[in-house]
């Protein structure tokens, strides 16, 4: 159809078959008619004679087909221009229910679609609504695998994300592990080299203590002799004493003699005295037997004190050498003692020397083992981290693919299906019981649809003034009252889904975005509810959490 | 035995001055050697019941029974230290035509010495004659014929 003669005419022009079949009848019957008369005229002689037969026939049949066409042909014709406005009257009624349904089909909303086809011809109606059908099945697949990729692309990228988080881990832990294994192998390389020390050390040890050994046998050995020494030091101390004390006897008989000769003197002395003149030659003696017995007594007394110190002497020789026998005792003990435990240094330096020279060489393979573990552990660690970018590319292609599948999603959604998958549907199925709920009810009615659903975070109804009247969010995702009086102070009229739907009177799909209620993506899904005049009384919208829808 | 006595007295001979030195406790006693019959070693004394602190006791001498006085209780001499060898002087107490032997024990009987009579300061008018020095140590005599008047 020319939309331009349209324009022009003002009127529908006929359908072209009926145009196509009217030039033809016309252009045949003139032809069949000016074959007559020219074959007419052939066979007409000028002036001469009667007209051949050929030419009676000829007119005859211009004849007969000028009254066919009177009788019959234009009969029809001027009956079939009599039926043709009627026909243009339905042929344009069947239009506009066709393009009404070709209109709804193009907007995706299949089920007006097919309502609009079910008041086509039968013929149409049923190609239709195959063609309607067949579009719904390719929309209801596409939704169905858009969800499922992107469901499993989600689950690829958690999984993704929990490997590459593993594998990062991994890669940590095989770093430190290869950390602790170097310092492992360091450790066990001091260790041998200690070890290795200390069984030179054990070794001197032990040579040390074969010295220190024969020694301390020989210390016994002049120790004994020291305390035979100190023996026959005391007995013979002890037979000086002895001795003193004979020569303390002496010198008391030498004092007492002393003193019985000093007696002796004085008694000569008095004697002399008494003598008178005669006694005094005696008397001179006497002193100078006095005299003697003076320094008898003075010597005895000298000799006793040197006896004393002698005797002193002695008795400190005594104790000194029961001291030095006591002494030589612990010292002899000791050195035995010293000499038990040396033999044990010896016996305990030689096993410490052998058990370090196996600590050695166990350390020294263990080094070796250690080494080669590093090794590995850096092989592993490469491969872990190659692994571990893999999983982050995975993780990456994974998130791509979930948006994409989200995408196609969205775009299935865009189409309107008679399927408990299209959300237009659902919330078109929502609006009609909104409808016939009233206002009084509105919210109430609008909770309960929304808690029916887990993946809806909240439901509005915005009426003709663009504010919303009633709303209500999901409890299970959390307390949304503050974004719900925050909701009711905004003017929707300039939001695009309710210019959309207020402009269009059918269910629009806006793209994801963060949701105010918790960030997460959300899209939402508005519908329009309609009076039953058709009257235009709102629209209600519903927040569709991404991530729990697909996970529906 | 002081050495300084010997020899002043062997410078200065016997003579009436001369006496015996003896020690009683702390002082040392000059007794007249003229009346000075024997020094003896400490006898064996007896002592008698009742008898004056003085009194030691009976002693045996040349066969005859011999009263032993206390020199340093006489002569109330502070007690000195024990005796080394202690002994006993017999003397003749009293006057010259009643005197009789008695024995005095003394811790020890020291030398002969001179002690000049005019040098003696008057004593206590007891057993005391009086005081002297006797090469610079003083010396207290005693009075024998005073110890016979009173016995």
């Amino acid at each position: 159809m020319d939309p331009e003669s349209t324009a022009r005419t003002g009127e529908r022009p006929l359908p072209e078959w009926a145009t196509r079949f009217t030039d033809n009848a016309l252009v045949g019957w003139v032809v069949i008619v000016g074959l007559t008369v020219f074959g007419f005229l052939l066979f007409l002689p000028g002036s001469s004679g009667a007209p051949p037969w050929p030419a009676w026939v000829f007119a005859a049949i211009a004849v007969a087909g000028i009254a066919l066409y009177g009788t019959q042909v234009y009969p029809f014709f001027r009956q079939l221009e009599r039926r043709l406005p009627e026909s243009q009257t339905q042929w344009r009624l069947l239009e506009g229910k066709l393009i009404g349904a070709f209109e709804e089909l193009g907007a995706g909303d299949l089920v007006r679609s097919n309502q609009q086809a079910k008041a086509l011809p039968d013929r149409l109606s049923r190609a239709l609504l195959a063609a309607s059908d067949a579009l719904s099945a390719l929309a209801t697949e596409i939704q169905n695998s858009s969800i499922e990729v992107a469901s499993s692309a989600d689950e690829v990228n958690q999984i993704a994300s929990d490997l590459a988080s593993g594998s990062s881990q991994q890669a940590a832990s095989v770093v430190e592990i290869t950390a602790a294994m170097e310092e492992l192998a360091r450790t066990a390389s001091q260790i041998a080299e200690n070890a290795t020390r200390q069984a030179g050390l054990a070794a001197r040890a032990e040579a040390n203590g074969d010295a220190g050994a024969l020694a301390v046998d020989e210390a016994v050995a002049g120790v004994e002799e020291v305390q035979k020494r100190i023996t026959a030091i005391s007995q013979r101390a002890d037979a000086l004493g002895t001795r003193s004390k004979e020569i303390y006897r002496v010198l008391e008989l030498i004092t007492e003699i002393a003193q019985e000769t000093h007696i002796l003197s004085l008694n000569a002395a008095i004697e002399a005295v008494a003598a008178g003149a005669d006694g005094r030659r005696f008397s001179v003696v006497a002193e100078e037997v006095r005299h003697l017995a003076h320094r008898s007594q003075e010597s005895v007394d000298s000799v006793r004190g040197l006896l004393d110190e002698f005797s002193s002497s002695i008795r400190a020789t005594i104790v000194a050498t029961e001291e030095g026998m006591k002494e030589a005792g612990r010292v002899l003990e000791r050195s035995r003692a010293a000499s038990t435990a040396i033999t044990e240094l010896r016996l305990a330096s030689g096993d410490t020397s052998r058990v370090s020279q196996q600590i050695s060489l166990a350390t020294q393979q263990q080094n070796a083992a250690s080494d080669e573990v590093v090794m590995t552990l850096r092989e592993v660690s490469l491969v872990v981290q190659r692994m571990t970018g893999g999983l982050k590319n995975l993780s990456t292609t994974a998130d791509r693919l979930n948006h994409l599948g989200l995408t196609i999603q969205l775009l299935a959604q865009s189409f309107h299906l008679d399927s408990p998958r299209s959300l237009k549907n659902l919330v078109e199925e929502m609006a009609k019981k909104l409808q016939k709920a009233g206002s009084a009810e509105l919210e109430t009615q609008l909770d309960e649809l929304v808690q029916g659903y887990p993946f809806l975070q909240m439901g509005y109804f915005v009426d003709t003034t663009g504010y919303t009247v009633a709303l209500a969010y999901n409890r299970s995702v959390g307390d949304g009252s503050k974004i719900a009086l925050n909701l009711r102070e905004i003017d929707m009229t300039k939001r695009p889904w309710y210019r959309s739907v207020s402009r269009e009177k059918r269910s629009a799909l806006t793209p994801p975005y963060d949701s105010l209620f918790n960030g997460e993506k959300v899209f939402t899904v508005a519908s329009p509810i309609l009076g039953r005049d058709g009257q235009f009384l709102g629209v209600v919208g519903v927040d569709i959490n991404v991530t729990g829808w697909t996970r529906i | 035995m002081p050495e300084a006595g010997a020899e002043s007295h062997r410078r200065r001979g016997l003579s009436a001055g001369s006496h015996l030195l003896v020690q009683a406790g702390e002082y040392v006693c000059a007794l007249p050697l003229r009346s000075v019959r024997r020094v003896l070693r400490a006898l064996t004394v007896h002592p008698l019941p009742g008898a004056t602190d003085e009194l030691k006791g009976l002693a045996e001498f040349g066969g005859e029974p011999l009263p032993v006085l206390e020199l340093a209780r006489l002569v109330n001499a502070p007690a000195g230290g024990k005796a080394a060898y202690p002994v006993t002087i017999v003397v003749w107490v009293g006057p010259q035509d009643r005197r009789e032997l008695v024995g005095l024990a003394a811790d020890a009987a020291l030398e002969v010495a001179e002690v000049h009579l005019h040098s003696v300061v008057a004593g206590d008018g007891g057993f005391i004659l009086g005081e002297a020095l006797v090469d610079g140590a003083l010396v207290r005599v005693v009075n024998l014929e005073a110890l016979g008047g009173e016995g």
